[in-house]
């Protein structure tokens, strides 16, 4: 899978945590580009996607994460594994 | 009061305690949340609505969540992140009711859980269901 087509599979989970139905993501979005998108709701984000993939992420491959981009490209990383 | 570390915590990891549900409680919500409608208050008024007296705050039997997570699931170091509830039956005074949970989830990076609850009262009905959400701090 390219990041394009996992950031279109996440953008309905991030609209519906958020609370935001018109979000529009891309591979540049950051926390800092979106209203609500705090700690709390940055660990939903996290756990709807670890259900979404069925994968589970360290701590550390979080914490390595600028934006939206790089959070599909470690999904696709984790998807080859 | 459980006191869980994170190792400890595993999906099926369960708890349950009884209630018993007293006019007091509904006196004291009522004080505390500042909710004086009559269904909750006058036992004449809710009978006349078709009630059988008055009728449980559902926010109140909903504390109970809390109670379950911050003593049971996971205990001294838990705190609640968020809890979707559904109310399935109203509760009245005189009900004992048994709140329970299990762990359905981890999430290992944060530290958080996802618990499915649910209360019953003393014939098995379903009063209201939730799932919870609650972090363990570190300590």
């Amino acid at each position: 899978m390219h990041s394009a087509e996992i950031i279109a599979e996440l953008q309905p989970i991030f609209a519906d945590i958020l609370d935001l139905p018109d979000l529009q993501l891309f591979a540049a979005t950051t926390a800092a580009d979106v209203e609500g998108w705090d700690s709390l709701a940055h660990i939903n984000l996290v756990v709807a996607i670890e259900k979404r993939y069925k994968v589970k992420f360290a701590l550390g491959e979080l914490q390595e994460l600028k934006n939206v981009g790089d959070m599909a490209n470690l999904i696709i990383k984790k998807l080859a594994a | 009061m459980n006191d869980y570390n994170w190792p400890e915590l595993a999906v099926g990891l369960g708890a349950t305690f009884e209630v018993l549900v007293t006019a007091q409680m509904l006196d004291d919500f009522a004080a505390l949340s500042g909710d004086c409608n009559p269904l909750h208050m006058d036992d004449a008024f809710a009978r006349s609505a078709g009630f059988p007296g008055r009728l449980v705050f559902g926010m109140l039997t909903s504390s109970f969540y809390s109670r379950l997570v911050g003593m049971y699931l996971p205990g001294k170091h838990g705190l609640l992140h968020g809890v979707e509830v559904e109310f399935k039956k109203p509760a009245h005074i005189g009900d004992r009711l048994t709140v329970s949970g299990e762990v359905v989830y981890l999430n290992d990076a944060y530290r958080q859980i996802e618990v499915k609850a649910r209360i019953l009262n003393q014939r098995g009905e379903t009063v209201s269901k939730a799932t919870i959400r609650a972090g363990l701090r570190e300590h």
